[in-house]
C-alpha cells in the first residue's frame, strides 16, 4: 500500500516506475489514499476524473516528453486516463518498463483538485510487438478510446491496426508527415477499411478558420450566387512543416464541396509557395476566390495574429472582417479535435478529391 | 443558369452557425452598469468567436455627452476588464470598436429618436446594416414604457430590414398590471415573437442543462413524477446585501426580484413536460403549462404557505455587516423582505401532491444556487434491523452556481462483516470534466437575440403568469406581520426551519 509521500509525489506530477502488470493495482490504491484522505480537512481535497483514454503513440524520448506537456494541458479541460506508449526502434535489445504519474489542477471555485492519470508505457525491440497486450487492460470501461499518433502511422501499420481496433477517434498531423503528398492514398484507404472510427488530422484542424472565412463570405444569398461562377481559387502556402499538404486540402475542399469534375478543380485551384525566409515556418498564407464579377481575399496578418477578409464586388456582401487565429499548438489543436467523435465526411472528401487531383497530376 | 443557391454547400460540417443577418444594436442606457460589465464584453467575446453578423453595429444611446472615440474607449477598458478572453486582442477589438457609436439624447426627447433613425439609416448605408435593428432597454425599468412609445411614434421600429427586435432587461413589470401594460406596449410596436425577455439565470449552462438531463437520460425520466420524488427544494442564496441598489430592492423586495423571474422559471423548468420538438415556442408552451398548474396561494393562506424575512446585522466570513435597515436608501422601518420561502404545488397529473420548496436570500452564508430532486425513501423493512440509522432517502442535485454539476446522494454499505448502510455521493462537476469554457449567459442570450432565437427567453404569458402568482402572495403579506429578522450570515429566520419541519422534512444545507 502506498503512503502519504508516494501520494503527494504522485499527484505532484512525478513519474513514479511500476511493473506493467501491477499498474491498475498501484493506481487505485494511491485513489483509495486519496479518498480517505478527503475525510480529513486538514489534507489537500483530490479527486480522478476521466472522460476517456487517451493513448498517445510517440516514437522519440523527446515526442514522449512533448505528449506529457500536451497532457498536462489538456486535462484541465479534456480529464482522461492518458497513456503514453514510447515504442523505440524494433532492432534495440527488448524493454518494456512503465510508470505513473497525475495531471492535477483546482477544480471551478473550490479548493478541491482534479487529477488525471498518465500512464506511461515504454517499449523497444520485440517488446514492441507486445504493446496492444500492455494497453487494452488499461482502457476504462464504457468511455471512449482516443489515439493521438504523433508519428506516421501508415509506418508503422501493425501496431496501428492492433490500436485503431479498440479506438473509437484516432489523431494524427500529416503535416508532420515526411512524404506525406505520396501518403494520402494510403491513409485514405486506411480510412475507409475502418468505418466505425472516426480520423481527424490536425493538418485539416489547422485550417479551420480559413475555411470558416470563406464559407462566411457565402452566407449572403447575393454572394452565395457567385459560386456559381467561381473561376479561380488562388492559394498561396509558406514553406513551413505540412503547409502544401493544408494547401492542397483546403483547395480540395473547395472543389469537393461545389461538387467540381477533377478536371475542372485541375483549372481553378492554383497553388503556389513563397520562398523567402519569412514563409519558411508558416502555412497558408492567403486565399483568393475570383469569380466574374468580384473577387473574395483572406490574408494572414502574421504580425497581428489575425485574418483580414475582404470582398470586392458591385453591392457588397459584407465589410472586411478580422479574425483573431485560433491557437495552433497542439494542445489547441487536439482540444478541438476532442470536443467531436463523428467522422468528419468533409474531411473525407476533401482528402477523397486531394487523392484523385494528385493522381491526375501524375498521368 | 439558375443563379440561387439554396443552401452554403461550404457551411457543411463546420461547428459554426451561419453568420447572423446584418443589423444595428441600439444600447439604451449605454453609459450603465451593465452595458460596460455585461454587454459589450459579451459581445466583444462573440467578435473575437467571429460570431457577430458580418455587417454590424453598435449604438450606445445615453443622456451624458460623450464622442464616439470617448465612448469607445471607456468600453475598451470595461472589456479589458471583464471579458473571458484575456488579455484583449488588439486587431479584434480594432475592428469592433469601428463599429461602435454614441448618440446622446433623454430618453423621452423626440428629437433625439428622430436624429437616431437618421444615424441608423446612414449606418445602413455605410455599414451595411441593412435595416436590421435590435433594440436592448438597459436602463431604469421607469423608462421602458416612454422608449417603446418613442421608438414607435418616430418610426425608427419599422425599418425595410428583417422586423425589428428588443431585448428588455428585467425586472419585467412591478406586478401583473404592469406586466401587461409593458406588454400592450411592445406588443403595439414589436411583433411578440421579436420581443425578448431577458431572465439570465435561462443563459446559464446548468439551467439548460436541467432540458438535457431529464430528455436526454432514459434513467431518470421515469422517476421523474409523484410517484418517486417526495419534494423539490429550490434555493438561490446570495452572500451580498443589497449594496448600492437600496432605493430599487426597497420597492421590489425579494419576491419580485428573483423569485418572480429566476426561481419560477427554474422551477418550470424542473417541473415541464417533454416538448414535441427543442424550439422556442415549443419550450414556453410547456413552461407556461407549468406556470398555470401552480396552485395560487391566496391571501388568507401565505401564512401558512410563506415565510418572509429581513437581514438584521450579523457578520460574513468574519466580518460585522448591518442589518438591512441601516443600508443606504432603505426606510429605518422597512417591512421589504430579504428572504422568502414558498411552498407551492402544481396541480397537474404529475406533480399531484408534491410540494416545490422555492428559498431565496441575501446575506446567507454563502452565494450558492441549486435545485434539488429528494425522492421518497426506499421501505425500511430490509435494513431497519441492522442499521443504526434510518435510511437516507436518495437525493439528485442540480448546481447551478457555483460549481456547476450535478450529484447524487445513494446508499451504500459500509465494508465489514455488518450490514451497515451510508449515504455516498456521486458528483459530476462541469468544471472537473469541461474545464471553464463555458460562453458567458449574456454572450449566449446576445448571440440568441441577434439570431432571433427565443428559446431562452421568456414570453409574456409566462411572465404575466408568474406576476398573478406573486401578487396573490403580496396582497397577503400586505395584512400581514412584518417580515420575520434574521442574523446576517445564517441561512434565514428560524420560522423558516419550522415552516418546512412542520412537514416532517429538513431544508439542505447547500
Amino acid at each position: 500500500m502506498p503512503d502519504r509521500a508516494q501520494l503527494e509525489t504522485f499527484t505532484a506530477g512525478v513519474e513514479t516506475a511500476v511493473d506493467v502488470a501491477q499498474i491498475e493495482r498501484q493506481l487505485h490504491e494511491l485513489w483509495q489514499l486519496a479518498a480517505e484522505s478527503e475525510k480529513d480537512p486538514s489534507q489537500r481535497q483530490i479527486t480522478r476524473d476521466c472522460l476517456f483514454s487517451f493513448i498517445v503513440l510517440c516514437e522519440t524520448d523527446a515526442g514522449a516528453a512533448h505528449a506529457g506537456e500536451v497532457i498536462s494541458s489538456l486535462t484541465s479541460q479534456h480529464p482522461c486516463r492518458a497513456i503514453v506508449l514510447s515504442a523505440g526502434l524494433d532492432s534495440a535489445p527488448s524493454e518494456l518498463s512503465a510508470s505513473i504519474s497525475a495531471h492535477c489542477h483546482l477544480a471551478g471555485t473550490g479548493q478541491k483538485q482534479v487529477c488525471c492519470e498518465q500512464i506511461a508505457i515504454r517499449a523497444a525491440g520485440q517488446s514492441v510487438a507486445h504493446l496492444g497486450s500492455a494497453v487494452l487492460p488499461l482502457l476504462e470501461s464504457d468511455l471512449p478510446t482516443i489515439v493521438w499518433w504523433q508519428g506516421n502511422f501508415l509506418e508503422r501499420i501493425d501496431l496501428f491496426r492492433r490500436l485503431v481496433a479498440v479506438a473509437d477517434r484516432v489523431i494524427y498531423d500529416t503535416s508532420a508527415w515526411t512524404h506525406a503528398p505520396s501518403q494520402l492514398a494510403g491513409l485514405a484507404r486506411v480510412i475507409t477499411e475502418y468505418p466505425r472510427c472516426s480520423f481527424a488530422d490536425l493538418s485539416w484542424t489547422r485550417s479551420g478558420l480559413w475555411r470558416r472565412l470563406a464559407a462566411e463570405f457565402f452566407d449572403e444569398p447575393q454572394c452565395r450566387a457567385e459560386l456559381k461562377r467561381i473561376r479561380t481559387v488562388d492559394i498561396l502556402h509558406g514553406g513551413g512543416p505540412g503547409a502544401v499538404v493544408r494547401a492542397l486540402l483546403y483547395g480540395s475542399w473547395f472543389a469537393a464541396q461545389l461538387h467540381w469534375p477533377v478536371p475542372e478543380a485541375k483549372m481553378r485551384i492554383h497553388l503556389s509557395q513563397r520562398d523567402d525566409p519569412e514563409a519558411a515556418s508558416v502555412g497558408i498564407l492567403s486565399v483568393t476566390i475570383k469569380t466574374d464579377r468580384a473577387t473574395f481575399s483572406i490574408r494572414s496578418d502574421r504580425g497581428e495574429n489575425t485574418a483580414s477578409a475582404t470582398v470586392e464586388m458591385p453591392h457588397a456582401c459584407g465589410l472586411p472582417r478580422k479574425r483573431a487565429f485560433w491557437r495552433s499548438d497542439d494542445a489547441s489543436l487536439l482540444s478541438q479535435e476532442l470536443d467531436h467523435s463523428v467522422r468528419d465526411a468533409v474531411y473525407e472528401k476533401a482528402l477523397a478529391m486531394t487523392v484523385a487531383l494528385l493522381e491526375e497530376d501524375s498521368h | 443558369m439558375q443563379d440561387t443557391i439554396a443552401a452554403n454547400p461550404l457551411r457543411e460540417g463546420l461547428s459554426t452557425q451561419p453568420a447572423p443577418e446584418p443589423c444595428a444594436l441600439v444600447i439604451f442606457g449605454a453609459t450603465g452598469d451593465l452595458t460596460h460589465r455585461k454587454l459589450v464584453p459579451a459581445l466583444y467575446n462573440l467578435a473575437h468567436e467571429g460570431q457577430l453578423p458580418q455587417s454590424f453595429a453598435i449604438v450606445g444611446f445615453a443622456r451624458r455627452p460623450k464622442t464616439h472615440d470617448q465612448f469607445r474607449a471607456e468600453l475598451r477598458d470595461a472589456v479589458a476588464q471583464f471579458s473571458r478572453f484575456q488579455p484583449i486582442n488588439p486587431a479584434v477589438w480594432d475592428a469592433l470598436a469601428q463599429a461602435i457609436f454614441y448618440h446622446q439624447s433623454e430618453f423621452a426627447d423626440p428629437k433625439g429618436f428622430k436624429t437616431l433613425g437618421e444615424f441608423l439609416q446612414k449606418l445602413d448605408a455605410e455599414r451595411g446594416t441593412a435595416g436590421g435593428r435590435l433594440f436592448y432597454l438597459a436602463m431604469s425599468p421607469t423608462e421602458f414604457i416612454g422608449i417603446i412609445e418613442q421608438l414607435g411614434a418616430s418610426g425608427v421600429a419599422r425599418t425595410h430590414g428583417s422586423p425589428p427586435r428588443i431585448i428588455v432587461e428585467k425586472p419585467f413589470g412591478r406586478n401583473l398590471l404592469t406586466a401587461h401594460e409593458l406588454n400592450h406596449k411592445l406588443a403595439g410596436v414589436f411583433p411578440d415573437r421579436q420581443v425578448f425577455r431577458i431572465d439570465h439565470y435561462l443563459g446559464k449552462e446548468t439551467v439548460q442543462n436541467i432540458v438535457a438531463l431529464r430528455f436526454g437520460n432514459e434513467i431518470f425520466e421515469p422517476l421523474w413524477n409523484q410517484k418517486y420524488i417526495d419534494h423539490i427544494q429550490i434555493t438561490v442564496a446570495e452572500s451580498l446585501g443589497v449594496e448600492d441598489r437600496g432605493s430599487y430592492y426597497d420597492n421590489s423586495g425579494a419576491l419580485r426580484d428573483m423569485v418572480q423571474n429566476h426561481l419560477l422559471q427554474l422551477l418550470s423548468l424542473v417541473a415541464m413536460e417533454p416538448p414535441p420538438v427543442l424550439e422556442g415556442e415549443a419550450i414556453h408552451d410547456e413552461k407556461v403549462k407549468v406556470l398555470r398548474a401552480i396552485r395560487p396561494i391566496t391571501p388568507d393562506q401565505v401564512q401558512q404557505l410563506t415565510v418572509r424575512g429581513q437581514y438584521a446585522p450579523g457578520s460574513m466570513a468574519g466580518k460585522p455587516v448591518p442589518g438591512y435597515r441601516e443600508e443606504k436608501n432603505v426606510a429605518p422601518d422597512s417591512r421589504t423582505e430579504t428572504f422568502v420561502v414558498l411552498k407551492l404545488f402544481i396541480d397537474n397529473w404529475r406533480w399531484a401532491g408534491i410540494p416545490f420548496y422555492l428559498r431565496h436570500g441575501k446575506r446567507l452564508p454563502k452565494g450558492v444556487a441549486e435545485i434539488a430532486i429528494q425522492f421518497q425513501a426506499p421501505p425500511a423493512v430490509l435494513f431497519a434491523a441492522e442499521s443504526p440509522v434510518p435510511l437516507q432517502p436518495n437525493v439528485l442535485v442540480l448546481r447551478i452556481q457555483p460549481d456547476e454539476g450535478i450529484a447524487i446522494r445513494m446508499n451504500a454499505k459500509v465494508p465489514g462483516n455488518t450490514i451497515n448502510l451510508q449515504p455516498v455521493k456521486m458528483d459530476f462537476r462541469y468544471g472537473g470534466s469541461f474545464g471553464a469554457r463555458s460562453p458567458e449567459a449574456y454572450e449566449r442570450l446576445l448571440h440568441d437575440a441577434i439570431l432571433g432565437d427565443s428559446t431562452l427567453f421568456t414570453r409574456h404569458d409566462e411572465v404575466e403568469r408568474s406576476w398573478q402568482i406573486i401578487d396573490a402572495i403580496i396582497d397577503g403579506w400586505n395584512a400581514s406581520p412584518a417580515p420575520f429578522p434574521y442574523e446576517s450570515g445564517t441561512w434565514g429566520p428560524t420560522e423558516a426551519d419550522e415552516f418546512i419541519q412542520r412537514d416532517g422534512r429538513e431544508w439542505r444545507r447547500p
